[in-house]
């Protein structure tokens, strides 16, 4: 009992015992604050691990090309201008097919796909819908995971023979037939004809994008028939030996260069964000886990920002019940003094509340946003995505400190503010 | 040999410009087993010096000496001391403690004592001294006034005080069970407790040995009673 901090331990368990209600409040407060940071943790490991996973999905042995608008800027600045760009419309036409052809001939590239993806109008028995064309050429059925559940892909002489043949996913071919066979029926991209030839297999979601809404039509019909262009978006390559893929890499882009006159820059910087002046950019799936990851930590970051506000809002909170719960027993306080209780035991016991009180709710929210995070994922997977249910360490760690510092933080001020009052007043006060 | 030496001791209150003269250079000495009043209309000072015998406040100037310790010289941690040990303290307003029993509230004292006892036997004995055995286990919201007050008493006394100060026992209590409060402090002040009972009450005032009139922070007599 000669220990001063067991003593005040001792008393302030009491004393938070006696107010039930008001320490259960606190301790809610408190317990949201760090349930949200454990959910937050592991919400961004598993949405890092559904993106990296799916990345993966398409096979490490893929190199994409895609349209990109030439900029001044370097690196990360011409990567954003680039965004902006594209988004307000800005069309680049220099990739071709006869690009493709040439990549093809590179020693590392066994095959690859060129593609357009577009969101048109669809029509079928007067009902209209807009939904995402994927024209591609007939490689693509080999070189993407897809498969055709019934019925056939389009083969490279119906592309290059501007056939109007149609491709369908297997919810889009539900929304437009239900039940019924939808084979050899014909539907409409804009004011052209196609007639359905394959249906494919359900693949669910990848990173927002629904692929079974998907049309798929060849590319060239799409370019002559439909667009009236030349270019195409992007293609991707698949290639032997996924050790030298860099190189593959590098290959493609002098390759590209030299087919629309680029001149080479002058400082290379390593990877996809490597020159402004290409009017295209090729990504091995190396580099796009990379920059998935960094978008993921900085989206980590965004949420943590987030949560830290609310958590600044809980630890106010917790100051409050604290002021409250000092001024409420400013009597008692000087009652403990008038019978002996010094500077420091009454310091010590406030101090003493307000931890235990985030002490008990730092553990209460770590084991809630546990569960929470666990419901998440099951639902997530209810809903066909690849959601693994990951509490990182440092998500513990995270609410484990913030939980510390704002009880000592948030109680240290009124505990102080006890400790120091002039026991006279603080027992007239009633 | 002097309990309580007072030599000069003024109190002033400040705030802002005001100053506010509460005590004005009284001196006078109590002895171990004296039962003194201070008595004195409202703002005649007497619980300002209640509170600075009783070490809850300190004096603007002069000298307090108590146990021949100067008041002056006393750090926190001594103060805490030695109101935990030498001191018990009844006041009007009996300041138990809400929410919790009434033998945990007499045991409050020990928990900050540095004496290794039974806290139970000790608080179990002191208010079987205020005839509460039959007590222990009710809440504070429970009991009557009377008892609340005794509970007091028991608290001020748990520790083993060599000073009891009671500040106004009485002011909210009727007149009957006032009279109870103070036989209680008169029978421990024959069993050896030094007792200061600050009260504005000729009537309760008289069951002291001394009266120690304050007026206008001046002790205007200073008189045993017969």
């Amino acid at each position: 009992m000669n220990n001063v901090f067991l003593l005040a331990f001792k008393i302030a368990f009491q004393a938070l015992r006696n107010h039930k209600v008001r320490t259960g409040l606190a301790v809610l407060g408190v317990m949201i604050g760090i349930a949200a940071i454990i959910i937050v943790f592991s919400a961004g490991e598993g949405i890092n691990n559904l993106v990296l996973n799916q990345i993966k999905s398409f096979g490490s042995d893929i190199i994409e090309t895609e349209i990109k608008v030439p900029s001044n800027k370097k690196g990360l600045a011409s990567e954003q201008q680039n965004s902006i760009n594209l988004l307000l419309g800005a069309q680049i036409t220099t990739l071709t097919l006869d690009d493709m052809e040439d990549i093809n001939k590179l020693p590392n590239v066994k095959n690859s796909y060129g593609a357009i993806m577009t969101q048109e109008p669809i029509t079928y028995s007067k009902e209209m819908r807009r939904t995402i064309v994927v024209s591609v050429t007939a490689s693509y059925i080999d070189i993407d995971r897809a498969e055709v559940e019934k019925g056939r892909f389009f083969s490279e002489a119906e592309n290059k023979g501007l056939s109007q043949v149609a491709v369908l996913g297997s919810k889009i071919k539900e929304k437009l037939f239900g039940e019924n066979d939808a084979i050899g029926k014909s539907i409409k991209i804009r004011k052209t004809r196609f007639r359905i030839i394959g249906i494919m297999k359900e693949q669910g979601t990848v990173m927002a994008m629904n692929f079974d809404d998907f049309i798929y039509i060849p590319v060239k019909t799409m370019q002559k028939k439909i667009m009236g262009v030349n270019y195409i978006q992007y293609m991707m390559h698949k290639i032997k030996d996924v050790s030298i893929a860099d190189i593959t890499a590098d290959d493609i882009r002098i390759l590209l260069r030299e087919n629309h006159n680029i001149s080479p820059p002058k400082n290379i910087q390593k990877g996809w964000a490597d020159t402004g002046k290409d009017d295209f950019r090729v990504v091995t799936m190396a580099e796009m886990m990379d920059v998935f990851g960094n978008i993921n930590n900085y989206l980590t970051l965004l949420l943590l920002a987030i949560v830290t506000v609310s958590l600044v809002v809980g630890g106010v909170g917790i100051l409050n019940v604290m002021y409250v719960i000092v001024n409420e027993r400013t009597s008692e306080i000087g009652l403990r003094k008038a019978v002996g209780a010094s500077y420091s035991d009454i310091m010590w016991q406030f101090l003493i509340e307000s931890s235990l009180i985030t002490l008990a709710g730092g553990i209460i929210g770590i084991v809630f946003g546990i569960i929470i995070s666990y419901l998440i994922s099951i639902g997530a997977n209810s809903y066909g995505l690849d959601w693994s249910f990951i509490v990182p360490i440092k998500a513990f760690v995270v609410a484990i400190v913030f939980s510390t510092v704002f009880g000592i933080f948030f109680g240290a001020y009124p505990a102080r503010k006890a400790a120091r009052m002039n026991p006279v007043e603080a027992l007239r006060h009633e | 040999m002097s309990l309580i030496e007072v030599k000069n001791l003024d109190k002033t209150y400040y705030s802002g410009e005001i100053e506010t003269p509460a005590v004005k250079g009284v001196s006078f000495n109590i002895n171990k087993g004296e039962f003194v009043a201070i008595m004195g209309p409202s703002g005649s000072g007497k619980s300002t010096l209640m509170h600075i015998l009783g070490l809850l406040d300190k004096a603007t100037s002069g000298e307090y000496f108590f146990d021949d310790q100067n008041a002056k010289y006393l750090n926190d941690n001594e103060l805490a001391f030695l109101r935990n040990e030498k001191m018990g303290f009844v006041f009007q307003a009996f300041n138990l403690l809400p929410r919790t029993t009434v033998l945990d509230n007499v045991k409050l004292p020990l928990t900050y004592s540095k004496k290794e006892f039974d806290h139970n036997e000790k608080a179990k004995k002191a208010l079987a001294d205020v005839e509460l055995s039959n007590r222990l286990d009710y809440y504070t919201n429970e009991i009557s006034g009377g008892e609340k007050q005794r509970v007091a008493i028991a608290r001020a006394l748990v520790n083993d005080p060599s000073i009891i100060f009671a500040d106004e026992p009485t002011g909210n209590l009727d007149s009957k069970t006032g009279k109870q409060i103070i036989n209680i402090l008169q029978k421990l002040n024959e069993t050896g407790n030094t007792i200061i009972l600050v009260t504005h009450d000729k009537e309760i005032a008289k069951h002291a040995n001394r009266i120690i009139h304050l007026k206008d922070g001046l002790i205007i007599s200073d008189e045993p009673v017969e």
